[in-house]
């Protein structure tokens, strides 16, 4: 699999940004850039994508949004995680781990 | 917390959109700067960074929609924009729009203001605390065929002590009259006999003072020396006065203390009552036989907690045959019957309310099936517009969604305007109304009726918004484009449409066969005789209160003075007093007894009247057999009676009765009084116009001792009530303290009579009359349809040499099997449903051929006469015409 296509799986987009927020409140461009960091260019997000996913986060009190000035004085929008935010990604990493290991039991067996 | 700041987001997405599509904007902005810049310092061109920077970002558009569907604001925003599209669209047709409100609006009013009466009649609970747990009591009778009679008061206090279920029984008697004195001029007012414990039993309180207690329904003179006032008496006679209670009034000449005020809402048992005395019995009295042997209390009773109506009217039943067992004759075939408060007040408005509901339920349906065909004509208009939206690839969800939206704004519309005709409607209704009828002074549009409305709007709008909406989705976006294919859509259009015509006629039907059957009803009814002849007679009721006519001597003394003034009035041709006028609901009724014979297997209940000598003259009664009575028949003659046909025929059958003697007792003993039968006149209804002449007696009031209310009839050469003043005049001048209860005419008594079924007759046929017409004007529009969209067919064919005729009858026949499917439908529906009416009608049964026959008749004639127009009308057409228009 070629890294530029590797496509975010559908639904783990959510849970790669709560995880993104838990170091500092960011804005968007900021954090598709720790998604491409931290996976090492493997992940090449689509980034329009991001804007809803923040838009649903929000909806559910998981992140909150406020207009900041960056270090080279421009307006940006800044997104931070909540408490039910950080207790959500918890959850939906447990989530995550459980649903790995199934797969991969299911894969492995001969 | 969360809630309220998703809450708060989805308004400002919703109220703040252009902020929020600002913001998104300048953030995407910010985001592909930094982007571009990172690609600079990466050592691109600035073209190729910015190319760069676009590709990663993705579809700028695609984002923007996805960001719009995760606010969740999205299926409201879609419902604004379909109903602000579907104003817009009602908007540009304003005939079609004005139309469909319009006959939605009549059906809404109509369901509007008979739902106010039927929930402030039937839903709304009694104003008593725990209102559930009051029952009315009654005595059934089956030798006598009693139901829910008025109770005798030792069986009422039989019940209150062995009945478990009951915590309290207290008991009325319908209110009679009295006349207040001592407080300005002499007023005449309502008085209403109650047990002490009766409001206590109902769960109120007075407003000032107290109420009535227990102890106080006994009194050891025989009269009541205490008084609870109602706050209009309070306030008109008192003018509201503070120290009210305590105060002395006289009531029919007796000193009476004013205890209490009662509540303003407080009215019971109907509007009427001005004063409530404690019966006034004597401790004594309750040994007596009298106390068992006169029915004339109402009983009320208040159940125990988690006692139910079942178990109560078991026990209670079983009470009243042990009862029987205890007193054999007085208590003979004495049962008890109980029923729900409630219930009981509403009695006889209940029924035709519910049709009248159920009416305008019908009539309702009619209206939506007119805006439903209405709506498809358009929709089949805007055809293309609609295939082009889903070639442009509009969902097919959202284009039935657009035309549900379509009739549910229509319907709202429609139901505001039906509101305020439906409050206006009620008004009329409560104007209309014969007195009594709805037993609520005004017909409230209250929070129910408001959520009656917008239900049915709802269910409306849905209900003819279906039709459209399916039909629109189901088209084939290729087949609407394409001209050819119109022929192909416009049948199946067509079968819905039908199908919507045929179910408002026969919707139609129902309903005119109902209002024909009551119409049938009431011709009937009006072209009975009363058995007298009302035309031309005044009827003054007059009431000789005791406390100044205390001797038998001085009332008859009154009356027949009254009589001698007021036949000395100009234009009185004949004068005469009765105790109970016809058709006002009977008098007193008794058992008798014939000398020689044995007592009776049967209870025998006869009615009882005293009139003057010249009363049978005066009403024009005819005297079929004996003599009349005459001044001779006087106390110190011996006692003679009348008997009307009606006794005869079922006590006398095949007998002579003149000569025969009788007395008003079951079992007569050494106190009987014996009378002699001296004539037979003929039968008068007594109760009501509907009601069969019943078996009654007549005594000359001389013989009776008198009795201190009676009605002098005046048979009057011209206009009845130009006498009264001259009759006031000649009573004022025998007893100048005495002002007439009441004055009316026969006439307005007989009208009185029919007031209830005309009310309901008109009302329905009001209805009725609505349907049939939005079911002819939808019949003509289907086929005006059709006319029109066959016109090219017609236009070939009469090009081709077809006759006018035969084209005519190609649309003309199409109509036939409309309305034949329709009168099968309606007339079937017609059996079901008018069976339902049976306890209005008079005269005439559910099925009555001929209402059945000439109803579905003339609707499918004017059905067809409908048709026919837009038929000619295309038959006509210019066929060179039409085929160049095509």
């Amino acid at each position: 699999m070629s890294p530029t296509s590797a496509d975010v799986l559908r639904g783990t987009l959510d849970l790669l940004v709560l995880k993104t927020l838990t170091l500092e409140p960011m804005h968007g461009w900021g954090i598709s850039q720790r998604i491409e960091q931290l996976s090492k260019g493997a992940i090449a997000l689509n980034q329009g994508s991001l804007y809803p996913a923040l838009q649903r986060l929000e909806l559910k009190d998981w992140v909150r949004s406020e207009w900041r000035t960056t270090l080279n004085n421009r307006r940006a929008k800044y997104y931070a995680l909540t408490a039910a935010g950080r207790k959500a990604l918890g959850e939906e990493k447990a989530d995550w781990r459980r649903y790995v290991n199934l797969v991969a039991a299911i894969l492995e067996a001969s | 917390m969360s809630a309220w700041r998703g809450a708060w987001l989805r308004l400002r997405a919703l109220v703040g959109k252009a902020a929020v599509e600002g913001e998104l904007e300048e953030e995407i902005r910010f985001h592909l700067e930094r982007e571009t810049e990172r690609n600079l310092a990466l050592g691109m061109s600035p073209a190729e960074a910015r190319r760069r920077a676009r590709i990663a970002f993705g579809g700028v558009e695609d984002t923007r929609e996805a960001h719009r569907d995760a606010r969740g604001t999205r299926w409201l925003e879609d419902a604004l924009a379909d109903a602000r599209h579907a104003v817009r669209v009602l908007r540009r047709n304003p005939a079609l729009t004005a139309a469909a409100v319009l006959t939605l609006a009549l059906g809404i009013g109509a369901n509007t203001a008979i739902f106010s009466a039927v929930n402030a009649v039937i839903l709304k609970p009694l104003p008593f605390p725990r209102s559930d747990r009051l029952v009315a009591l009654g005595e059934d009778n089956a030798e006598r065929s009693w139901h829910m009679q008025t109770a005798a008061p030792a069986n009422m206090y039989d019940w209150r002590a062995q009945v478990a279920a009951f915590a309290d029984v207290a008991a009325y008697t319908y209110p009679r009259p009295a006349v207040l004195t001592g407080i300005g001029a002499p007023r005449p007012i309502q008085t209403t006999p109650v047990t002490g414990n009766f409001f206590t039993v109902l769960g109120v309180a007075a407003e000032r003072g107290r109420v009535l207690r227990d102890a106080e329904t006994w009194s050891p003179t025989g009269v009541a020396t205490v008084a609870v006032i109602s706050d209009r008496l309070w306030r008109d006679a008192f003018s509201g006065a503070a120290d009210v209670v305590g105060r002395s009034v006289r009531l029919d000449g007796r000193d009476v203390a004013i205890v209490g005020v009662m509540p303003a809402r407080f009215a019971f048992p109907d509007e009427q009552g001005d004063v409530w005395l404690p019966m006034g019995w004597k401790p004594d009295d309750r040994a007596l036989p009298s106390f068992r042997r006169a029915h004339y209390v109402r009983p009320i009773a208040r159940l125990r907690d988690r006692v139910t109506l079942d178990q109560a009217s078991a026990q209670l039943a079983a009470v009243a045959r042990r009862l029987q067992q205890v007193n054999p004759v007085l208590d003979r075939g004495m049962d008890a019957h109980l029923e729900s408060l409630h219930r009981f007040l509403v009695g006889d408005t209940r029924e035709p309310l519910l049709l009248l509901l159920g009416a305008v339920v019908v009539l309702l349906l009619i209206a939506c099936a007119n805006v439903g065909n209405l709506l498809l004509v358009q929709a089949a208009g805007r055809e293309r517009e609609a295939a082009l939206r889903l070639t442009l690839g509009a969902g097919r969800g959202r284009l039935v969604r657009q035309a549900f939206t379509e009739s549910l704004v229509l319907s709202l519309v429609g139901a505001a305007v039906g509101l305020a005709l439906g409050w206006w409607g009620t008004r009329v209704l409560g104007a209309l109304q014969p007195r009594g009828m709805l037993p609520v002074s005004d017909v409230p549009v209250s929070w129910p009726v408001v959520g009656y409305v917008l239900a049915v709007a709802l269910l409306c709008g849905l209900l003819f918004g279906t039709a459209p909406a399916l039909w629109s989705a189901r088209r084939a976006p290729v087949e609407a484009l394409k001209e050819e294919s119109r022929s192909n859509t416009s049948r199946r259009l067509r079968r819905w449409s039908d199908a919507l015509a045929v179910a408002e006629m026969a919707l139609a039907i129902l309903l005119t066969l109902g209002a024909g059957l009551l119409v049938r009803s009431y011709v009937l009814l009006e072209r009975t005789s009363p058995g007298f002849d009302p035309h031309g007679v005044l009827a003054v009721e007059l009431h000789a209160i005791e406390s100044r006519y205390d001797s038998d001597a001085k009332v008859l003394g009154f009356y027949r003075d009254v009589e001698a003034g007021v036949a000395a009035v100009p234009g009185a041709a004949s004068v005469a007093a009765v105790s109970v006028v016809p058709l006002t609901g009977g008098g007193w009724t008794s058992d008798f007894s014939v000398a020689g014979e044995p007592p009776p297997a049967q209870a025998r209940d006869v009615a009882h009247r005293e009139v003057t000598p010249g009363y049978f003259r005066l009403m024009r009664v005819p005297l079929l057999a004996g003599r009349d009575f005459t001044d001779a028949d006087d106390s110190s003659h011996p006692p003679v009676v009348l008997i009307n046909e009606a006794l005869r025929a079922r006590y006398f059958a095949g007998r002579d009765p003149i000569g025969m003697r009788i007395c008003f007792d079951a079992h007569p003993d050494s106190t009987s009084e014996w009378r002699t039968i001296v004539g037979v006149v003929g039968n008068e209804r007594a109760i009501s116009l509907a009601i069969e002449p019943m078996p009654e007696f007549f005594a000359p009031l001389a013989q009776e001792g008198g009795r201190a209310i009676m009605t002098i009839l005046v048979r009057t050469v011209g206009d009845p009530l130009a006498l009264l003043p001259g009759v006031r005049a000649a009573v004022s001048a025998v007893d100048p303290e005495l002002t007439p209860r009441s004055a009316t005419t026969l006439d307005d008594v007989r009208s009185a009579s029919l007031a209830q079924q005309r009310f309901i007759m008109i009302l329905l046929l009001a209805f009725a009359g609505t349907g049939f017409l939005l079911a002819v004007i939808g019949v003509y529009g289907v086929m005006a349809q059709l006319a029109r969209r066959r016109t090219r067919e017609m236009g070939i064919r009469i090009a081709l040499g077809a006759q006018a005729g035969a084209v005519q009858w190609l649309v003309v026949r199409h109509a036939l099997a409309l309305v034949g499917v329709a009168v099968a439908a309606g007339v079937a529906a017609g059996v079901a449903g008018t069976r339902l009416m049976g306890a209005l009608l008079y005269g005439v049964r559910p099925g009555d051929p001929l209402t059945f026959a000439i109803v579905p008749a003339a609707l499918a004639l004017t059905a067809l006469a409908a048709s026919w127009l837009p038929a000619r009308r295309v038959s006509r057409a210019d066929p060179a015409g039409t085929l160049r228009a095509e």
